[in-house]
């Protein structure tokens, strides 16, 4: 259960990379669309129908945002009750509170600018909730193995 | 708890632990449960029957006394017994041959835009939009609509007509989706001029988008008045091209100047979009088929229309360079002469003070009924489906207020906004009247909507008379959003419904 919550944790970790990574190709294929004469006002955006070079990582943003990260911390969390790992929980908690703090954040920032700030924030805190999660796994583990069988720690 | 015991101790660890050891493999099933098993109700409570009355839906709201008019709505068909009267019966009186007679053929077919993309969607006689249909105020019209090729079904609606309950179109609450092969005759009396559309009211977020949808024009009879031309400019997003008339891009209008150009703009889209002249001033006419009283001259501002709304605007073709009417992207030419694009004024046209005032008709201070629509968003599951979803007056779909109200009631609805984004509210079968917005009472024309942009933290007093029995939808025009759960019912007391949501009819 360890290696599954050390799995999960980093999984985390990478789709805040995926998330950072889409969104700012999203925004740079949308300046990139403008610039060429694409028009956009709420009823072109809501259309839901616009295609330029980079519309995928709003998609890929929109979709892994609200359902697929929540339901990675989701099963972290339920991990962390049966990994037995010295903080599992707590991390395994936090994990998920910033997640769904994070959902909120980017649902609600359309109509408060300045939620998406704390946004991008709350993606960089996820990130070090994550890795720190996984690291607290990796410790446990390898506490428990003598020394001479290091390359296999992760087999728990 | 890093334990230096070695690989000898290894097997040993586990006899001294036996006490605790129920308990601890316990906890984290009662920690994992008490995680899941909420989330696991909550997901099955949301599950929507295969099919369901939309009259069994949510609770009944009678507005009488703000709060204590919520009744679980279960069974309340019968309890206004004695006036009984099923939907399918609230039909155009009159038998008289139509004055105007339309036949459309829906498809599911591809069809090319006048730039020469093609669109995978849906076509009405061919193309899309579909063929305008024209009449002249008191005409009777009837429309009989095939559906030749669209599996899923379709149905038209009369978006902004206040037509008889029975043919307002929408599947599952009006009528049942006509299936292929199958037809549907829509008759009403085109009594209101205006601007109007028409489109399908089956799997709306998707068939409306893709295509099934035209234009519905009522003008005064004998047409407009002197020399005006009347020009329609229905706008529509097609694979994310915007189209005027299903042409991208310019469409030049020929007309000499000082001619006085009416252009009935029509938003089919699901987003406000802003509507501006470059090189001339303009008025606004009409909103959403009802006429402006006494329109001022509008400079260096724009015009919101919203998804589903209309708006007139009357032009004159100046001397020299042509009148350019800005929808987006997309713009309407007219006259001569190539004139200057120009950046969206930063000021928004307010229909709140705009034009003159005028008597309503009715005192909605003497109001009936009074409901709230509070749009609100939680967190929760929607149909099995995990999200964050639209709710209204604090419950989702499909736990949602039935506004109940009698005939010739006077209803005052106050419609607020807290859900952080911008929603198009469409109240079928009737026109409401704006009385002020964020508390600031309207001081202009009447302004009469059947489709207002209410943005996020406005609040809207509006006011109508219940003078058009039936069911009626009142919803989120943005149609994903009305997919999602933004849908709410106006229901006159004694009205059953035959139909049904769910099977063959999905009206979002």
């Amino acid at each position: 259960m360890r290696s599954v919550y050390r799995v999960l944790a980093y999984l985390v970790a990478l789709e805040v990379v995926i998330q950072a990574a889409a969104v700012a190709f999203a925004v740079s294929g949308l300046t990139n669309w403008i610039e060429n004469g694409g028009v956009l006002d709420a009823a072109v955006m809501q259309s839901e129908t616009i295609a330029f070079n980079g519309v995928i990582g709003f998609i890929v943003h929109g979709l892994n945002g609200q359902i697929i990260v929540p339901l990675i911390a989701l099963l972290l969390l339920i991990s962390s009750f049966f990994a037995k790992i010295p903080g599992g929980v707590l991390w395994a908690g936090l994990v998920f509170l910033t997640v769904v703090v994070q959902v909120f954040l980017g649902m609600f920032a359309g109509g408060i600018p300045e939620l998406g700030i704390l946004h991008g924030i709350g993606a960089l805190a996820l990130f070090a909730f994550a890795v720190v999660a996984a690291r607290r796994a990796e410790a446990a583990t390898s506490g428990l193995e003598p020394r001479a069988s290091r390359g296999t720690a992760d087999v728990a | 708890m890093a334990v230096p015991t070695g690989a000898a101790t290894a097997p040993s660890p586990r006899p001294p632990r036996k006490r605790g050891g129920r308990r601890r493999t316990l906890l984290p099933v009662v920690a994992a449960l008490a995680v899941l098993g909420p989330l696991g109700w909550m997901w099955q409570a949301s599950l929507l029957p295969d099919s369901y009355s939309v009259m069994d839906m949510g609770y009944r709201d009678e507005g009488r006394n703000q709060g204590s008019g919520a009744v679980p709505a279960q069974g309340h068909e019968g309890h206004h017994g004695p006036a009984a009267r099923s939907v399918a019966t609230l039909t155009e009186p009159s038998t008289a041959p139509a004055d105007v007679r339309v036949d459309l053929t829906a498809r599911k077919e591809p069809f090319r835009l006048a730039s020469g993309q093609m669109v995978e969607g849906y076509t009405l006689n061919g193309s899309s939009p579909g063929p305008v249909i024209t009449a002249e105020q008191g005409q009777l019209v009837e429309v009989r609509l095939v559906n030749e090729s669209v599996p899923d079904g379709v149905t038209l609606h009369w978006h902004g007509v206040d037509v008889p309950n029975a043919v307002d179109g929408v599947a599952g609450v009006t009528q049942d989706a006509v299936p292929v092969g199958g037809e549907h005759v829509y008759r009403f009396r085109a009594d209101q001029r205006g601007s109007y559309w028409y489109h399908s009211h089956q799997v709306s977020h998707e068939q409306v988008q893709r295509g099934l949808l035209g234009a519905l024009v009522v003008t005064p009879p004998g047409g407009l008045p002197g020399t005006t031309v009347d020009e329609l400019a229905l706008v529509h997003i097609y694979d994310g091209v915007r189209t005027v008339n299903g042409r991208p891009g310019e469409t030049r209008v020929d007309a000499a100047p000082g001619t006085r150009v009416r252009v009935r703009v029509v938003n089919t889209d699901n987003g406000p979009m802003p509507v501006w002249v470059s090189g001339a001033a303009f008025r606004v006419v009409a909103v959403d088929g009802t006429d402006v009283r006494e329109p001022g001259e509008v400079r260096d501002l724009s015009v919101e229309v919203t998804g589903g709304a209309r708006a007139d605007l009357e032009v004159e073709v100046p001397a020299g360079q042509a009148a350019r009417v800005e929808l987006g992207g997309a713009a309407l030419l007219l006259g001569q002469g190539d004139p200057p694009r120009s950046v969206r004024p930063t000021g928004k046209l307010d229909m709140l003070t705009y034009g003159t005032p005028a008597a309503l008709g009715f005192d909605p201070s003497a109001a009936d009924r009074s409901f709230e629509y509070v749009i609100g968003r939680a967190p929760g599951f929607l149909d099995g489906w995990p999200g964050l979803w639209w709710t209204v007056n604090g419950h989702m779909y499909p736990d949602v207020p039935m506004f109940v109200v009698a005939d010739g009631d006077v209803v005052r609805m106050r419609v607020e906004n807290r859900s952080g984004e911008s929603h198009p509210m469409h109240l079928h079968g009737h026109h409401a009247v704006v009385l002020a917005r964020d508390g600031v009472p309207a001081t202009g024309s009447p302004w009469w909507v059947d489709s207002l942009e209410v943005g996020d933290g406005e609040s809207y007093d509006i006011a109508f008379v219940a003078d058009n029995p039936g069911i009626w939808m009142d919803h989120c025009h943005n149609l994903p959003h009305a997919a999602e759960g933004l849908v709410a019912h106006l229901m006159y007391e004694g009205v059953t419904v035959p139909y049904r949501v769910g099977g063959v009819n999905e009206p979002e």
